[in-house]
């Protein structure tokens, strides 16, 4: 059986190559020729582990094209472009519904229609209606399916989904064959519920999660003003049952990569229009937004006894590590807010952008960023930076201050070498600063 | 969050401040000079605001490339009742008919942390703004009636709002450094409630200046906190001016009138509007104080 995907952004792109390593034919269209061509000779836009090697593997079972008329030959077509959001995380569902139409317009037959896009509730079904007029048997063949895919580890949680939640115009009735087929190829429950149910499944998880980020960020800023260390305490909760091993406990600067925020926006946004309260929401966003400025706030404190213009050291420009991308990335918040102070940045995948930033400059590699620096943040904590030689990096700055958010370095061994370095969740104690 | 119309740094034709006499608009006067830009002071013996013709006159001395910073208002150790309000909102009212006659290239109002409501923190330019006090609810007033003038008459508004200020020249005397110093000077005495245990964030007004300078020079638009980000609790604040101020100087506790309340700020916007820009520590400033009154005092 085909199985087609229209819409090639990176959840497309992730569940095409994903559904074709488990042995199905896939016919991967976007709108975009170029995008199109550059996939067929195995180049992918952005990094995600592990994502290439599942298109070597899977390359002869793929089309990707440009013509949606190719697929007319699929039982099913998932719709799974990104949904975009603006600043304030609302989405823009125009490109979704112009995807659908046109697929549905041109490619011809009956296939069902699965949209895997992030939409508020209450989309699958004007959806359905917009398409067929209502007519049940048509618009019974239209599925929404929750996506739960984490940029960086998106390939592990789309090979082996905890769940399949799946949105019906009814939820009594059995699946089209051709969907459940492909679905019961992961070997994981298939949870069916009406369209609405579904939807706002996905947004209650995420939800779920950007308030167990709030809450850790809440606690963690807490222990660096009375001296407990979050790195203590996260162990005693994990440990509860009641929480759990893989509870969202670290502290991070605020809520990033625009999933979270989009869906409590979307919450936001249902909550004024119906009149339920959504304080707690609306803190999850506030708290984000402070937290997002800890690194900018700790980089100053660690400047406040400089005169002149200092250079600062970035190690990091991706929104987080093994992914090269950078949509609401703390590092370029922060270089943003720095300017007009010389920034010098080192990333192993992200590139930063010269025009947006031209106080900044992108060099080749962890050390040489430092070199002069008065200050070094570290925003992105890839693997690499944990073993970089810090005597070595001490030698090359001209101060001693590190704000390193996630931890990359071992506190000891930075005391080791009198950094004064700054931390999530836990509060240093005084030092003086280098001239 | 301020954005500033102008990247890099360009002074204004010239900058009128209205309310020179007073605390903030002498310290202001004396900075803008300092930086050597051309700047005209209106006090209420110049002109008073409360006055009916008030804003025919002031449109009278306004030219349309002037950067006007109004510091003007009765503070509250001249009065917090209604009759104050009416008052400072009559001045609120002939500025903003003044700018509509005669619009100006950049308006900035210094406002007060007071707009904010009580017991929120940390205090930031977002926060909920439910004055508690009739001091508080004049200067939102203000605010908004500034808001709604210079959008009107197309001029470019910024608002500050300072936390608590303190210097050598304070004329208010509210509780705080101001006082300690004073007291401290003159009786060997600071008195606290309670144990003075309530944290508060204490700005210099030459800090004051120093952010409206670089504000007119960014034609900087929006609001923004004007607060170091570090808050002292009173007793810190005492001792300190203690220590400052010489032998023999005693701290007393009276008892407190009212529950024990802190006020934090989150700097972040100051930090990105002004990223080269510190705050003085606040021991620097007091000392900076206690020499200014001795020598004022010699």
């Amino acid at each position: 059986m085909t199985v087609g995907f229209a819409g090639l952004s990176h959840l497309g792109l992730v569940s095409s190559i994903v559904t074709a390593s488990k042995g199905f034919e896939v016919v991967a269209y976007d709108g975009d020729p170029e995008l199109c061509r550059r996939l067929g000779g195995a180049q992918l836009p952005a990094f995600e582990p592990g994502l290439a090697e599942l298109l070597a593997a899977a390359r002869s079972r793929l089309t990707f094209t440009a013509d949606p008329a190719l697929l007319a030959s699929c039982g099913v077509v998932f719709f799974a472009l990104d949904t975009p959001t603006d600043e304030e995380g609302r989405s823009d569902l125009a490109p979704l519904r112009h995807l659908v139409a046109d697929v549905v317009g041109q490619a011809g037959g009956e296939p069902v229609l699965v949209v895997l896009s992030q939409v508020p509730p209450g989309f699958t079904r004007s959806l359905a209606d917009d398409l067929f007029d209502g007519r049940q048997p048509d618009s019974a063949r239209v599925f929404s399916q929750v996506e739960t895919l984490i940029i960086g580890r998106a390939v592990e949680r789309a090979l082996h989904p905890e769940r399949f939640i799946v949105g019906c115009r009814d939820s009594q009735a059995a699946l089209p064959p051709a969907y459940r087929k492909v679905l019961e190829a992961f070997g994981c429950p298939i949870l069916l519920m009406r369209y609405e149910s579904a939807e706002l499944a996905k947004i209650a998880v995420n939800v779920w999660l950007a308030t167990s980020v709030s809450v850790t960020n809440t606690l963690a800023e807490l222990c660096e003003a009375i001296g407990a260390d979050w790195s203590e305490v996260a162990p005693a909760l994990k440990l509860d049952r009641r929480i759990g091993p893989h509870a969202y406990a670290s502290p991070g600067l605020g809520i990033a990569g625009g999933n979270l925020e989009r869906d409590l926006t979307t919450v936001a946004t249902l909550a004024t229009e119906h009149g339920t309260d959504a304080s707690l929401v609306e803190a999850c966003l506030a708290n984000s937004q402070y937290r997002r400025d800890w690194a900018l706030r700790n980089v100053h404190s660690l400047l406040v006894e400089r005169n002149g213009q200092p250079l600062i050291a970035v190690w990091g420009l991706a929104y987080k590590p093994d992914t090269s991308w950078t949509r609401n990335s703390p590092a370029l918040a922060l270089i943003r807010s720095l300017a007009p102070l010389a920034i010098r940045a080192y990333d192993p995948q992200a590139r930063l952008d010269p025009a947006a930033f031209p106080h900044a400059a992108q060099v080749e590699s962890a050390l040489e960023a430092c070199r002069g620096a008065a200050v070094l943040a570290i925003m992105t904590p890839w693997a690499e930076f944990s073993t970089c030689d810090l005597r070595e990096v001490r030698k090359c700055m001209a101060g001693n201050g590190i704000v390193d958010p996630f931890a990359c370095l071992d506190p000891v061994s930075c005391s080791n070498v009198e950094f004064r370095h700054l931390r999530l969740g836990s509060r240093v104690a005084p030092a003086g600063l280098q001239p | 969050m301020i954005e500033h119309l102008r990247a890099a740094p360009k002074a204004p034709a010239r900058v009128v401040v209205l309310g020179a006499s007073g605390f903030v608009g002498c310290d202001l006067l004396q900075h803008l000079r300092e930086l050597s830009l051309e700047v005209v002071g209106l006090s209420s013996c110049d002109l008073d605001l409360s006055r009916s013709d008030a804003a025919e006159r002031l449109a009278g001395m306004l030219e349309p490339r002037d950067a006007v910073v109004v510091t003007a208002a009765l503070t509250p150790d001249r009065g917090r009742d209604a009759r104050t309000l009416i008052h400072n909102l009559t001045m609120a009212e002939q500025i903003a008919a003044g700018v509509a006659l005669r619009p100006c290239a950049h308006l900035a109002y210094v406002s007060s942390d007071a707009v904010y409501a009580d017991g929120i923190n940390p205090v930031r330019e977002s926060s909920w703004r439910a004055p508690g006090s009739l001091h508080g609810i004049m200067h939102l007033a203000r605010e908004h009636v500034l808001t709604d003038a210079a959008r009107a008459a197309k001029v470019p508004l910024l608002i500050l709002r300072p936390s608590l200020l303190y210097g050598a020249r304070d004329t208010h005397n509210g509780y705080g450094p101001n006082r300690f110093v004073r007291t401290a000077m003159t009786d060997r005495v600071i008195k606290l409630f309670g144990r003075g245990e309530e944290k508060r964030d204490h700005v210099s007004v030459r800090d004051l200046s120093r952010v409206i300078g670089l504000s007119l020079l960014h034609a900087s638009v929006g609001a923004l906190n004007v607060a170091t980000g570090r808050s002292r609790s009173f007793f810190e604040v005492a001792h300190l001016v203690a220590r400052l101020a010489g032998d023999g100087v005693t701290i007393e506790c009276l008892p407190r009138a009212s529950a024990v309340t802190h006020r934090h700020f989150d700097t972040s916007a100051t930090l990105k509007a002004f990223p080269t820009f510190r705050y003085r520590p606040l021991d620097d400033g007091l000392s900076e104080v206690v020499k200014e009154i001795c020598a004022i005092r010699a």
